[in-house]
């Protein structure tokens, strides 16, 4: 089926009720968006659908027709960082890594809508699972972020 | 993590050898150039380092990356010592040679006393066990990464290498510019003379090893790296989505295998129908997994994605059979423990006056018993393995902490010489143990051999990663302390129970190695019986059992469980005998200098003693483990009943920081992480099944619940001791003596329940 994603429009085999996860990771090779659990509770698998940050573990693949997907991997434009990329550096936000590509659209989705998210307003949207404890850097790091945009779009 | 029993067990079977050993030269762990790997372009100067062309450095990185950040952590090591900029050392993975074991890690398996082991005045038997230890592990030369001694182990031979390799590289440039060495410098990766003269590393390297020079270790007060916070060099990949774990391989052709496991642990396939899962779409084969290296029976659907192979699991039609010994229940072994604390002395691992003759003695005694579930590890990725058999030999991919253990199974499995096994080490989301077990690399390899030469990426659903997991043991222990009519304490005992950990680990992992019986196993009372307090009557026993649960290493191991025993015990002390309990534990450790420093650096930073908002209230807490030193205090409120962690400060004696923002990393990770397990973590098996299965019913910490954690080090001249796991232990027992304050209810089971 046809499909757009991080900005291509391509033609994908898949069944449409696979989840977008796997159609990502398995038939498309991209592999930065990781599995965690399968049933969207820890939201490893966080991806964009048309801006809004969805759980693609439980998403079926025809939930996203007409729609754009996008992926860490299309996080960065054009080969300039994303804010929150440069943030997350500047906090040294991950250790183990694996669930900061889920976080990271998580958290971009969080900006889009809201420019000066309170500490409220991050408890509410990064319900991701982190084992290895980055939380308080994930914090710190958006409120960076977050800095950082309106400076620029000042 | 620990392993003591097998290495006692060893010692008995091979004594003749250990004395042979003992004769010998110690081995030496620089290696030689031919220990590296030979790539185009790169010359190596011994075992751990190559220059390349372009005057950078390869180091061989033998550990494994699982979020802690030993590869950013030993680079800086090569840096410093060669005078290179960080950026310019680069890692490659190390062979399965010998000098890349982990010797420190086994070394801190010996159950000696800290008061016995640290320091420079060792009795004999230390001195005499540490050297033996040391030169077996010389001679296994076992790699793994666990035990928090990444950097200890490092410590010993990778600055000596560098400055190996720091030393031919003047004496090249010297031979080359008949100049002194003693003119020579070396600036930023470059060897530099006063005339002008400078070349960089990579032009003086095809020359270096006819021209060494004196090897000298860099003094402490040249260092430019080492005690500064460095970015860690695996972040830039890792927020790009670039960063490689072991379930991001791919490979032409490779197929996809999701697996299903008797959900009774120990339990058998009794029948198996896979006709409709066959049937459906992209599904290929089903292979049967037989139970190997600690892994419970099951079977495999491979097919052309993950999700076709997890859909088409459902479909098989299966009768599953309970192991022949019984279901295993948690509770009953819960109760089994508790009695067998009534009829079993266990092994005494520390005694110290006669405590049993001061209870008798006493005005009275305070008494209480403390337990411990069962605990999953739940890396956020799951157990995955890929592999690929062909032509008769055999290439893995594995996200693992022991890349020799990995390797001899995946041999062993595919019926092949190690010498045809070909290891890559991947990334690893999360470790904390888990991964020091190795039967997802067994299942991966039994089924790449029914692959037909086609790459097979073998991955756990998150339900099979909880239920048949290696899990952190229950334990259970008594605690006593005597009193006299002054309301003075002379004598604190511990008795404990528990199944061992090491005798199990090193059956799946090293079955040739493992003892004929068991021998008593510090991982498991470690925490309890190597307490830093001045009681002048002590006595510390552990019951080993083995209740037939899979167990294995869940970080920090023994002391996760013990410290809140014991730290939760001492505060009972003080309350019972109406102390602070910050002072009641200053006055018990008059002979242990560092640990009142680690406890009063936590006390002043958290403002021991100064108000809190209204229903807030500090506990705090003081263990070592692995090494080192953390105090902890943890600020703690009820909100809606239910705990709420505010703030966390701890203190930390981990003898000389490498780098303080790992330092800072680690305390972090190991607070949520203990916390997690504090408020949540419980295992419940029940007729031979985990009843949690995923994150819904085996719950985690997230963000908004995530207290604020502050880390102060303590300044050290020392060598350096673990981070990775020491920052946990004190939490728990934080958490629950600020509960009491709160509550006045005391905590002695975990999660805490309010």
């Amino acid at each position: 089926m046809q499909l757009t994603i991080n900005g291509q429009t391509l033609e994908v085999d898949a069944e449409p009720e696979m989840p977008i996860l796997w159609m990502l990771r398995d038939v498309l090779h991209l592999t930065g968006t990781k599995f965690g659990c399968g049933i969207a509770a820890c939201g490893a698998c966080t991806v964009q659908l048309d801006g809004q940050a969805v759980r693609s573990c439980v998403l079926p693949v025809s939930a996203a027709a007409g729609k754009t997907i996008t992926t860490i991997e299309a996080l960065a434009k054009d080969g300039v960082s994303h804010p929150l990329q440069t943030a997350w550096i500047a906090e040294q936000v991950p250790q183990c890594g694996y669930c900061q590509s889920g976080m990271l659209m998580a958290a971009a989705a969080l900006l889009e809508k809201n420019k000066h998210p309170s500490d409220a307003d991050i408890d509410a949207a990064m319900t991701n699972i982190c084992r290895c404890g980055s939380y308080q850097r994930v914090r710190a790091a958006i409120h960076r972020a977050a800095l950082a945009m309106r400076g620029s779009a000042a | 993590m620990r392993r003591r029993s097998w290495i006692l067990s060893a010692l008995g079977a091979t004594g003749a050898l250990v004395v042979g050993w003992g004769i010998l030269p110690a081995r030496s762990r620089l290696g030689t150039p031919a220990t590296m790997l030979p790539t185009e372009g790169d010359v190596a100067l011994n075992g751990w380092i190559k220059i390349g062309k372009d005057g950078g450095v390869i180091l061989a990185m033998p550990r494994s990356e699982m979020g802690q950040g030993v590869h950013t952590g030993l680079a800086m090591l090569v840096a410093e010592e060669l005078d290179l900029p960080l950026s310019r050392v680069r890692l490659e993975q190390a062979t399965a040679d010998k000098i890349y074991g982990n010797v420190r890690m086994l070394l801190a398996s010996l159950p000696f006393h800290p008061l016995e082991s640290e320091g420079t005045n060792k009795p004999a038997k230390v001195r005499l066990g540490e050297w033996m230890v040391g030169k077996i592990a010389r001679e296994l030369g076992i790699n793994a990464t666990g035990g928090s001694s990444s950097l200890a182990d490092a410590w010993d031979v990778v600055p000596l290498a560098a400055a190996a390799a720091r030393a031919a590289l003047l004496g090249s440039a010297a031979a080359r510019w008949q100049l002194p060495l003693s003119e020579l410098r070396v600036v930023e990766g470059r060897v530099q003379h006063p005339s002008g003269k400078s070349a960089h590393f990579g032009e003086l390297v095809a020359d270096a090893l006819q021209n060494p020079a004196p090897t000298v270790l860099k003094d402490r007060k040249d260092w430019r790296l080492i005690g500064q916070s460095a970015p860690r060099l695996d972040i830039p990949a890792k927020v790009v989505g670039r960063a490689r774990f072991g379930i991001d391989v791919r490979l032409p052709g490779m197929l996809f295998a999701s697996v299903r496991m008797c959900p009774m642990l120990g339990g058998t396939v009794a029948t198996l129908d896979d006709k409709a899962a066959l049937a459906l779409p992209g599904v290929k084969q089903l292979v049967r997994l037989d139970a190997v290296a600690g892994s419970t029976e099951g079977f495999a659907v491979v097919a052309k994605t993950s999700w076709h192979a997890r859909t088409a699991l459902q479909a098989v039609i299966v009768q599953w059979q309970q192991r022949k010994e019984g279901g295993l229940d948690s509770e009953r072994i819960q109760q089994n423990l508790l009695n067998t604390l009534k009829t079993e002395s266990g092994h005494t691992f520390y005694e110290k006056g006669d405590a049993a003759a001061a209870e008798t003695g006493a005005a009275r005694v305070i008494e209480a018993t403390y337990t411990a579930p069962y605990l999953a590890h739940a890396t956020m990725e799951p157990m995955n393995c890929t592999a690929r058999f062909l032509d008769g030999r055999l290439e893995v991919w594995a996200p693992t902490q022991v890349p020799g253990f990995a390797r001899g199974v995946a041999a062993k499995v595919a019926g092949i010489d190690v010498d045809h096994v070909t290891l890559h080490v991947s990334y690893m989301g999360g470790g904390f143990g888990r991964r020091l077990d190795i039967d997802f690399v067994a299942q991966a390899v039994r089924v790449a051999m029914a692959c037909n030469g086609l790459p097979v990426q073998l991955l756990w659903s998150r339900e099979e990663d909880t239920t048949h997991d290696f899990y952190r043991p229950l334990h259970v222990a008594q605690l006593s302390a005597a009193v006299d009519a002054q309301d003075r304490i002379s004598s604190l005992r511990i008795h404990s129970a528990g199944d061992a950990i090491s005798p199990r680990w090193m059956a799946r992992g090293l079955p040739a190695l493992a003892g004929p019986f068991d021998t008593p196993d510090k991982s498991t009372a470690e925490g309890l019986f190597d307490l830093p307090y001045g009681f002048a009557h002590q006595h510390m026993a552990h019951v080993a059992t083995r209740s037939g649960v899979p167990v294995g290493f869940w970080r920090s191991v023994g002391h996760s469980h013990n410290a809140f025993f014991s730290e939760c015990f001492i505060d009972e002390l003080a309350f019972e005998t109406q102390q602070d309990p910050l002072a009641f534990r200053r006055a018990l450790l008059k002979d242990s200098p560092r640990h009142l420093a680690v406890l009063n650096l936590a006390a002043e930073k958290a403002g021991w003693g100064t108000p809190l908002p209204a229903g807030h209230a500090r506990g705090i807490a003081l263990h070592e483990s692995f090494g080192s030193i953390v105090a902890e205090v943890a600020e703690v409120s009820l909100q809606d009943g239910k705990p709420r962690v505010h703030r966390v400060v701890c203190a930390v004696d981990c003898g000389t920081v490498i780098n303080p923002a790992l330092v800072a990393q680690q305390m972090e990770s190991a607070v949520i992480f203990g916390l997690t397990a504090a408020l949540y973590g419980r295992i419940d098996i029940v007729d031979g099944v985990v009843q949690q299965r995923n994150f819904d019913s085996y719950s985690m910490l997230r963000l908004a619940q995530a207290p604020l954690v502050e880390t102060w080090a303590m300044p050290s001249s020392l060598a350096p001791t673990g981070v990775g796991e020491p920052g946990l232990p004190p939490l728990a027992p934080a958490v629950a003596n600020a509960l009491f304050v709160l509550t006045a209810k005391r905590q002695r089971a975990l999660p805490l329940q309010v």
